[in-house]
């Protein structure tokens, strides 16, 4: 029993084609391999290796590398909150505070009880006239307040179990949480035992 | 599309900035209108020499907007045309030195704009595929340039025969995944090619050996946005704007405490009071500035009475800053430096690849002291170790210029606000006072 379902393996066997040279396939196949499981697991890592012809080391060694890339399992939901100086000169920090009140989770990469959300604390992202900002999901939301956090939580937790990618969700959370992302992580998903290193980038070398 | 916040419309010395705002700009039909989109390809592909163009850049005097302000023309003239064998442009879209959201702008507002200058550069430099490495988090931008670059194929500019031309232009989008060390660009290579993003050392350089290992031209959004123009416009008329060694125009982002932040467009040799205090509307009511980051977080900042400094590269130069990637970030008198400075530390030290010592060892060094001072466990001995520090990350002892960046936070908050500094470390108080608390 494979982590990758087949037919996302066949899409990652094609993409070393595209390229001039094959290796460049590496990171869009990490990108299939995560929109498909939430996050990055060895097995996962190791798949996408074999269907790419390359040494798994190699295949972490890159997915360590960069920060989109999530080792560990994450929030149906994923605030990315900007607190870089721009930000952080018009209340990023305040933000954080309220999102961590909002979603239930004391620390970044925490998964909250509900499984619906998980945040982290991101560098400039590009939209320093609308500071303070954040990505979440794949969406830019500008100009923040703690009340437009309380907002958009509320209503991601109004909308935010309803079934996704053709799968039906439990009645509620403490069923499972919603289910097809996790992939071998089986459902138990806990805190991480400690913060994650901030300085990833260097320890994985 | 978002809310435009900076420039936009019919202003005297609007180059890039001019058809911002007219609906649908981001349509080829549109861009093709008015606005006279696509004329400066079809003028570069049908009435000039390859090497006319690359002169007609060099005579514009346009300089790489990206942050090392190199002449975009030079470059354009290291690569050779006959070489044989696949050559790239390569556009570096992964907009993420702090406080910098003008190529965002760009590609948000006008991505035609960026699709036609590609297509002038690779046409110029005999590259018949351009790669854009955009960044990952960049997904409205990333949707927009895909359609118009469709829209592009669809019209037959991308593709076999652009204009009926005999030279067949390609570009493809690659997405970046979160590494601000890939707006280096040797380290964008390396991340193109499927690896971390490490830098290289050179020479070779990528105009030798670049992606893939073959001639490579890696310019910045914002600065093949501007071909177009000059190639409508003639290199000449380019030149006359600005300062002698600076020409043109640029894009700024103000951003921090100002009353109205935004990506403007400000011709070279304005001062910063211009920029900061009118164009952005000053700090809020009842505050005063106190210091500004005049491009990117990773140039030396000025203090308030710097404030008439003009924004060319040579003005800046001389105050001992850089342009940088025209990111001002503005601070006022409710906030403290040294917590500014620790919080940019953080990011150097995270950011860091991991491959030069000084760089990734000075950036976590320089972090831990910054926490030392901040607890109010700092003396004399902490004060000399960021200078230490902050010596050791400078002057060319990397391979880029991250570390180099980390250092000049340390040493020109230094230079500038010893007082703040002492406070914190001798005398164990912020002269901020309560506001510092949330940062």
């Amino acid at each position: 029993m494979s982590a990758l379902s087949a037919h996302v393996l066949e899409e990652i066997k094609e993409l070393p084609s595209k390229y001039p040279q094959p290796r460049s396939a590496v990171m869009p196949a990490l990108d299939l391999a995560q929109e498909e499981l939430g996050h990055l697991t060895p097995e996962a890592m190791s798949e996408v290796a074999v269907a790419l012809e390359l040494d798994p080391g190699y295949v972490e060694g890159v997915a360590t590398f960069y920060s989109l890339f999530h080792l560990e399992p994450v929030g149906k939901h994923r605030f990315y909150v900007c607190t870089n100086l721009s930000c952080m000169l018009r209340g990023a920090n305040e933000i954080v505070d309220r999102l961590k009140q909002s979603i239930g989770v004391t620390q970044p990469n925490q998964v909250s009880p509900d499984l619906l959300f998980s945040y982290e604390e991101v560098e400039c992202l590009g939209a320093c006239e609308f500071a303070p900002m954040m990505r979440l999901d794949h969406k830019y939301h500008y100009d923040l307040t703690p009340e437009t956090i309380n907002d958009v939580v509320a209503q991601l937790r109004k909308t935010g179990l309803l079934p996704t990618r053709g799968e039906v969700a439990p009645p509620h959370s403490s069923g499972g949480g919603p289910q097809g992302r996790r992939g071998s992580a089986g459902g138990e998903i806990q805190a991480p035992k400690k913060p994650r290193a901030t300085r990833k980038k260097k320890a994985d070398g | 599309m978002a809310e435009l916040r900076g420039s936009y419309g019919d202003q005297p010395n609007h180059i890039l900035t001019r058809w911002f705002g007219t609906p649908d700009l981001h349509k080829l039909d549109v861009y093709s209108g008015k606005p006279g989109g696509y004329t400066a390809l079809r003028k570069a592909l049908l009435d000039m020499a390859p090497a006319d163009i690359t002169n007609e850049v060099k005579t514009s005097g346009l300089r790489g907007r990206g942050g090392a302000g190199f002449a975009t023309g030079i470059k354009w003239g290291f690569i050779n045309r006959d070489a044989p064998g696949p050559k790239y442009v390569v556009v570096n879209a992964d907009e993420s030195e702090p406080g910098t959201a003008k190529d965002r702008y760009i590609l948000e507002n006008s991505p035609h704009m960026v699709v036609e200058g590609i297509l002038i550069a690779a046409y110029a430099v005999g590259a018949n595929q351009a790669w854009v490495y955009i960044r990952g988090e960049y997904d409205e931008p990333y949707r927009m340039l895909t359609e118009a670059i469709e829209e592009a194929r669809a019209k037959g500019y991308v593709g076999p025969q652009p204009m009926g031309k005999d030279f067949a232009l390609d570009i493809r989008l690659y997405r970046g995944h979160g590494a601000y060390i890939c707006g280096e660009e040797t380290a964008l290579l390396e991340s193109l090619e499927g690896k971390r993003a490490q830098p290289r050392s050179r020479p070779p350089f990528p105009a030798v050996k670049g992606a893939w290992g073959r001639p490579t031209l890696l310019n910045n959004v914002e600065t093949l946005a501007t071909v177009p123009w000059i190639i409508n416009n003639g290199g000449a008329t380019y030149a006359k704007l600005g300062t002698a060694k600076s020409p043109g125009t640029r894009l700024l982002t103000v951003s921090g405490n100002v009353r109205k932040p935004g990506v403007y467009e400000v011709e070279n040799g304005k001062t910063f009071r211009h920029v900061i205090m009118e164009l952005a509307g000053g700090p809020p009511e009842g505050r005063k500035l106190k210091v500004f980051w005049p491009g990117g977080s990773s140039a030396p900042v000025l203090p308030e009475s710097m404030l008439d400094v003009t924004t060319d590269a040579e003005a800046l130069a001389a105050a001992r800053s850089m342009a940088g990637s025209g990111g001002v970030i503005v601070m006022d008198d409710t906030h403290c430096v040294v917590r500014a400075a620790h919080r940019l530390l953080k990011f150097y030290a995270y950011e860091s690849c991991g491959k030069c010592t000084p760089c990734r060892i000075g950036g976590d060094w320089a972090v831990r002291t910054y926490e030392r001072i901040l607890a109010n466990e700092g003396s004399q001995v902490e004060l000399d170790t960021l200078q230490r520090v902050s010596d050791g990350l400078q002057n060319g002892r990397c391979l880029c210029g991250l570390g180099d960046s980390a250092g000049w936070v340390i040493d020109s908050t230094l230079r500038h606000f010893r007082e703040e500094y002492e406070d914190h470390a001798l005398r164990h108080k912020c002269n901020v006072g309560a506001v510092t608390a949330n940062a």
